[in-house]
């Protein structure tokens, strides 16, 4: 009897604890839809997307803000003729301006570009290509730049800024560029 | 393992005595007047003269194909014979020559095939003497365009002595990724394989005599390099020059190396000896100098140089040192290739209407046009034999690579596959594997 007693105590427990369990849950589904439901996470917060705290820049952010900067300040093309590397009078108005450039970003060096148009001949277009680079760091070395600042490279006519195949895009292929190299 | 086609001579060269040069056609196809020979290839047989298996139809539209790149050989039709097929079986005895003759038929070829086996032959329809008789045996589908190549190899070395066309292989550069590497493939464009890695721009290949190597310039955001592509262990090795500049690397017949360089502020010629360090240079000028190319004794090189003003082509004689001017009309002449006899110079001449190729007889002094456009033709080069030059054109659109001769024959493309190709070189070599 007493066994019997026992073991009805202990199913009645047990069917008030599992009754209390499901209610529960019951009680967190059943929130109402305006509610607002907050989840709490021990995951470490994404902070990207948030305004950073005002901090000096690294050195190397730095160095590469001035890089932007000097790309910018002699990034400017110089344009010549067919055949030709002669400087025209707008070359060298945009060289003084790139010497002056290159004064103040003393830090960078530079890659002078050399190309062609279409319309000579691959391997004569690489040696023309180099006096066309070749004449700009002439220039450049006349107001102060060191040669060793200068890295000439010609491309010929092997990459071309314009596809096209008239004076039009030929004028813009015949020409020097300037990339900061370091 | 892929089977290999083998040159079997033994089965019809019981011939070869009635084929001696002494007794055959035979003409020269450098003479002043180019002959044009008639021939006409046969429908292909199988066993007892039954029809044929396909492959030995498929050889026989190969050599067909092989045949248009040869302008001294003209393709007859079997329309155009009396009767149609005047043949029975493969052998003179089973050919009735006749209404051939009356065909105006030079040459007619047979072909005879049996499973992977394949018989050719070639007679001369007035005397009715065999001219090559070839049995290939083994030959499977993959290897059927190199047999066909062999065996037009040896009918053009039968009737012209030469056979360089179909012995060569061609270097050229083809654009990749934005850049330039090189590939090798046969002059009918066979076996196509890149060959360098190297990133940026690869240009300007030539070939060393003995086929070992290919030297070239390499362009990139590190300047220069003069480039040398090794056959044995295909690989290259990249080595920087003094200077800006790494242009035109030519092989002498001899295995050394000319190299345009900037040493003294412009392009000039320069030769390398064996550790690579340039001597004296060639024929110096205050001018731009580029493009060697040398005929097969190295003492005469042609060359493209603008000391006078614009490019033009001139003349070293390295023996005495002399410069002659070799170009005087037009006002841009450029990328000279020399003739293995030193006697012919092809050279790129930018035209009203673009750029076109023109030959110059040294010893003639006469000059005249061998290719028409449309477009631009450049970067010409002679084959090792002289005959054909090779040529980069954009009058199909893109650049591809083109085939004519120094009479100016019709231009054939060389089949490259997609995308541009130009700069192709001539090497003595046999195709890659």
């Amino acid at each position: 009897m007493n066994a019997k007693r026992l073991i009805m105590s202990a199913m009645i427990v047990c069917s008030m604890v599992a009754f209390s369990a499901g209610c529960a849950k019951k009680t967190t589904d059943a929130m109402p839809a305006s509610a607002t439901k907050v989840e709490i996470s021990d995951k470490d917060t994404d902070w990207q997307n948030k305004p950073a705290p005002a901090r000096s820049l690294s050195e190397d952010e730095m160095r590469a803000a001035q890089r932007a900067e000097a790309q910018q300040a002699v990034g400017n093309m110089i344009f010549f003729a067919f055949d030709s590397f002669e400087l025209t009078p707008e070359s060298r108005t945009v060289l003084n301006a790139k010497a002056d450039a290159l004064k103040k970003y003393s830090l960078f060096n530079i890659i002078v570009e050399g190309h062609c148009d279409e319309r000579g001949t691959s391997e004569y277009n690489l040696a023309l290509g180099e006096r066309r680079a070749k004449a700009a760091q002439q220039f450049l070395n006349q107001l102060g730049i060191n040669d060793s600042r200068i890295t000439i490279v010609s491309y010929g006519k092997e990459r071309p800024l314009e596809q096209g195949h008239g004076e039009a895009a030929w004028s813009k292929n015949r020409r020097d560029e300037f990339k900061i190299q370091n | 393992m892929r089977k290999i086609w083998m040159l079997t001579c033994l089965l019809v060269l019981l011939f070869t005595a009635n084929a001696r040069a002494t007794d055959i056609m035979s003409f020269d196809i450098f003479g002043p007047g180019q002959t044009k020979v008639n021939i006409l290839v046969l429908p292909a047989r199988g066993p007892n003269g039954a029809g044929s298996t396909a492959l030995g139809t498929s050889f026989g539209n190969y050599v067909q194909s092989d045949i248009g790149y040869l302008p001294f050989l003209h393709l007859a039709y079997l329309n155009e014979i009396l009767g149609g097929d005047p043949s029975k079986g493969l052998k003179a005895d089973d050919i009735d020559f006749k209404p051939l003759q009356l065909g105006r038929i030079d040459l007619v070829m047979t072909i005879g095939s049996r499973g992977s086996d394949i018989e050719a032959r070639v007679y001369e329809t007035y005397t009715r003497k065999l001219l090559v008789g070839k049995a290939y045996s083994q030959v499977d589908a993959a290897g059927l365009p190199h047999v066909a190549d062999r065996f037009c190899a040896q009918l053009m070395r039968v009737l012209t002595g030469k056979s360089g066309f179909f012995d060569s292989t061609l270097a050229f550069s083809k654009r990749v990724n934005g850049g330039k590497e090189l590939f090798t493939a046969s002059a009918l464009g066979r076996g196509l394989t890149q060959i360098t890695r190297d990133g940026g721009f690869n240009v300007s290949p030539s070939w060393s005599k003995d086929g070992r190597h290919i030297a070239y310039t390499n362009i990139s955001d590190k300047g220069h390099r003069l480039g040398i592509w090794d056959r044995a262990g295909r690989f290259s090795h990249l080595r920087k020059f003094a200077g800006n500049i790494a242009i035109s690397p030519t092989y002498t017949p001899d295995g050394r190396i000319a190299i345009a360089l900037s040493l003294n502020g412009h392009a000039e010629i320069y030769m390398l000896d064996a550790a690579m360090r340039p001597g004296k240079a060639l024929a110096p000028s205050w001018g731009i100098s580029v493009s060697p190319s040398f005929d097969l004794s190295g003492n005469k090189m042609v060359f493209c140089s603008g000391r006078l003003g614009g490019p033009q082509i001139f003349l070293l004689h390295r023996d005495s040192g002399q410069v002659e001017r070799i170009t005087y009309e037009g006002t841009y002449n450029t990328r000279p290739s020399l003739s293995p006899d030193g006697r012919f110079v092809v050279f790129a001449r930018l035209t009203g209407d673009g750029q076109r190729i023109f030959i110059r007889d040294l010893v003639a002094g006469q000059e005249r046009q061998i290719t028409f456009g449309p477009g631009n033709d450049e970067d010409p080069s002679f084959d090792p034999d002289g005959y054909f030059v090779s040529f980069a054109s954009t009058r199909n659109g893109g650049t591809k690579i083109f085939v004519t001769t120094r009479y100016g024959d019709p231009a054939k493309q060389i089949p490259t596959g997609p995308g541009d190709a130009m700069a192709p070189a001539w090497g003595v070599a046999p195709a890659l594997d």
